[in-house]
């Protein structure tokens, strides 16, 4: 039994490599670091909703006019999610898996974007990027001279104004029902 | 009746028309989760005689638990008694109609009070203890009074897990400074108690063991465990939804996490009535035994370590780094793989993979092949396990525990077979057991398994159909439940989850395969020597950590010492110099 333990350990030779001198290579599809791409992003938030550990966070500031996207590696668990839902590809998981950092603000990364303002109110009410990505989606689907510009002055205007024009052209529906 | 549930005949039809006749007017209502799970409702005074009638009399297993507070949903408090009944005579599980069978009892509010269950049938006192540490429901007769689950300083008359108690982010002040957990009290002649803890050495989970001694001999053993409560199903219930749940079952355990993730999923996929593809259940298949791969080479490994062999112990982890890589292939992680969603699977496995996966099983066969019988010739590892730590096939029945400790005990008891669920019941494969009860049985069960384990993996990635791996697009159906199960390699895990109507689930109950074993260990314990016991603990495979110490305290001199863990493990190696002469 121990010959042919010895002889086991013979063939076997050395089983470890001198990591970190020697890099440890990982399987393609390895799910490592979400990479954040901030061009390609429109902030619309779909990650932060599918993040199941609130790693993804998206905090709003009116003042400035800016809403934060920011994502902290420390709660990340690397699951992908927010690769899965992200519809602009701006999310990608990385082959990097060393993330160890001498201080814990390394771990957290940010993005700003601009907030639009309603054209009727003025309330900031979605980022800028989102809007125009919609349009750009819209023309690309065919829409074009006239009628995108009325998609456009639509979305150009906050939820609540929104309804408040609904309203009004419903009540001038029903005057001209009466009439 | 649901459409999924008429599509096949039942096969648990049989045991209600038993209740009915027996118990006549006490049954109260039934209801169908699946064609093999059926839901009884009992009158909450027959609850002990029901359970115990299908236990003993029915050949059943109890499986699990759930305390729910259904007080917003009918005013009651609700206990799910959940049964896998197979059929057979007390002794043996025979080959009767198997079927999931849930008895439950409601209970007032007013009153919140029944009958215990465990004079009847032992398996129920950790679950009955739980309840009451949770919901305030008392157990009426139960024969153990102290806390399981709640920690020592836990204020009085706070149920975390009744819907009205609190938030789950809510930490109450700790009451005490001390240690109140009362060990059972055994004083005799040359009686030594021998405290382990409250970290113990083979248990990822710190526990606080304690072992009474006459010289050498374990005459009792007693523990304390769930030091690190993590609190997730309260954190399942508030915070998550359903489906981001998946992702927090990988992490219940950090060897059978995988295990936990589908059953969790088909627990929610029988409760939507969601037909998973074909290729999605092979898929879940082959990692769950690539799991369980990677975790009995991890506990082949300690059995030659906890015997003083390490070089083995060095051998089978080396070997065991290809099962990890294998998981990293096919998933894009060593371990937490987040591979499910409910509905299927997140990711194909490739040509490449396939390829690949084939050539590994095939290198890994070879390898643990020779290993194992390394393993066994060596003289030690026979004359330490041969005998030691038996697990007797009555007290085996009566704690109802699962995994290779059972079938260790001569039980054919795998839920692969008895209740089939993703592929099992399409690919050909032998179920292990032994009839030795003791850790050497232990050990051959899983070293034999193992090898199954690879086969079927081949079997999977051969006969993998082609076709879609998820389905989307299914609908959320407020307050079902059903029950999901999973074989993980230390035994099976039973997932209940009862969806709300938020995108949440309104009771979720997770039960890891050791809860079952735990409660017959110390049986297991009995009768050996100190030195056996780190080996007796580490044959119902808990996890492993060693950064504990442990106390002895001798009652008659008063006296406690401290003996380092290493030292503990040192004797259990070497077998000379007992640290328990020193005293």
């Amino acid at each position: 039994m121990v010959l042919k333990l010895i002889k086991q350990v013979i063939k076997v030779g050395e089983a470890t490599v001198l990591y970190p001198f020697t890099p440890v290579e990982v399987a393609p599809g390895f799910r490592g670091r979400p990479q954040h791409d901030p061009a390609l992003c429109i902030s619309c938030a779909a990650c932060v909703q599918a993040c199941p550990s609130n790693a993804l966070t998206m905090e709003t500031d009116p003042d400035r006019g800016i809403q934060t996207w920011g994502i902290f590696y420390g709660r990340c668990i690397y699951c992908a999610r927010c690769e899965e839902v992200c519809p602009t590809g701006s999310i990608q998981l990385s082959h990097d898996f060393e993330l160890a950092v001498m201080n814990k603000a390394d771990l957290y990364e940010r993005a700003d974007y601009r907030l639009a303002a309603c054209r009727r109110c003025g309330t900031l009410f979605a980022p800028a990027k989102e809007i125009e990505y919609v349009l750009a989606l819209l023309e690309q689907a065919g829409l074009s001279g006239q009628t995108l510009a009325e998609r456009r002055s639509l979305l150009e205007l906050c939820p609540s104004c929104k309804r408040k024009m609904d309203l009004h052209k419903m009540v001038s529906l029903y005057q001209e029902a009466d009439e | 009746m649901t459409s999924l549930v008429e599509k096949k005949p039942k096969t648990g039809q049989k045991y209600v028309d038993i209740l009915h006749a027996q118990f006549g007017a006490a049954i109260l209502d039934e209801s169908w989760q699946a064609p093999d799970q059926v839901t009884v409702t009992v009158d909450l005074n027959f609850l002990p005689l029901v359970v115990e009638t299908l236990y003993y009399q029915h050949g059943g297993w109890l499986s699990t638990v759930v305390g729910s507070d259904e007080r917003p949903l009918n005013g009651h408090f609700a206990l799910y008694y959940v049964l896998s009944v197979e059929g057979g005579d007390q002794d043996f599980a025979a080959n009767g109609e198997k079927a999931f069978v849930v008895v439950r009892a409601l209970i007032p509010p007013h009153k919140p009070e029944f009958p215990s269950v465990t004079p009847r049938v032992p398996a129920a006192i950790w679950y009955e203890r739980e309840v009451r540490d949770m919901f305030g429901l008392k157990p009426v007769d139960l024969p153990d009074e102290r806390r399981l689950v709640l920690p020592d300083d836990w204020p009085d008359g706070l149920f975390p897990l009744r819907k009205d108690a609190m938030d789950y982010r809510f930490r109450p002040t700790p009451t005490t400074d001390k240690e109140t957990y009362e060990f059972i009290d055994l004083e005799g002649e040359g009686i030594v108690q021998v405290p382990l803890g409250p970290l113990h050495m083979t248990s990822d989970e710190p526990g606080h063991f304690r072992l009474y001694m006459e010289g050498e001999t374990i005459v009792d053993a007693d523990y304390r465990l769930f030091y690190i409560h993590r609190g997730m199903e309260k954190l399942a219930e508030s915070r998550l939804n359903y489906d981001q749940v998946t992702f927090l079952t990988d992490r219940i355990c950090g060897i059978c996490g995988y295990a936990h993730n589908v059953a969790y999923c088909t627990s929610i996929e029988r409760a939507l009535e969601i037909e998973v593809p074909e290729r999605a259940q092979y898929i879940r298949t082959i990692l769950l035994e690539v799991e369980r791969l990677h975790s009995h080479l991890l506990n082949l490994g300690l059995a030659c370590h906890f015997v003083g062999f390490d070089t083995g112990f060095m051998q089978f982890f080396r070997v065991r780094e290809k099962a990890m890589k294998m998981a990293e292939l096919l998933t894009g992680t060593r371990k937490t793989y987040g591979m499910n969603l409910i509905g299927g699977v997140r990711r194909d496995i490739l040509k490449d993979e396939r390829t690949k996966t084939l050539k590994w099983l095939a290198e890994i066969r070879t390898e643990v092949k020779e290993l194992v019988s390394i393993l066994l010739d060596t003289p030690n590892i026979v004359q330490r396990t041969q005998g030691i730590g038996m697990l007797e096939k009555k007290v085996a029945r009566d704690h109802s525990p699962v995994g290779p400790t059972l079938r260790g005990s001569d039980f054919g008891r795998d839920t692969r077979k008895i209740h089939p669920y993703c592929a099992y019941d399409r690919i050909p494969w032998n179920m292990i057991s032994e009839a030795g009860c003791d850790v050497l049985s232990r050990t051959l069960v899983r070293a034999q398994e193992f090898f199954e384990s690879v086969a079927i993996v081949e079997h999977c990635l051969e006969m993998m159909p082609e076709g879609p791996i998820l389905v989307e697009g299914f609908t959320y159906k407020p307050y079902r439940f059903a029950l999901g199960y999973v074989e993980a390699p230390r035994g099976e895990d039973v997932h209940w989850s009862m969806l709300g109507d938020n995108q949440k689930l309104y009771r979720w109950k997770c039960r890891a395969s050791t809860y079952n074993n735990w409660p017959s260990l110390r049986y297991m314990l009995r009768g050996n020597t100190f030195s056996d016991a780190p080996l007796i603990i580490a044959s119902i495979d808990p996890c492993y950590s060693c950064t504990e110490r442990v106390t002895v305290v001798d009652i008659r001199k008063k006296k406690v010492t401290l003996v380092p863990y290493k030292e503990m493990e040192r004797y259990c190696m070497e077998r000379k110099d007992s640290p328990l002469k020193q005293l």
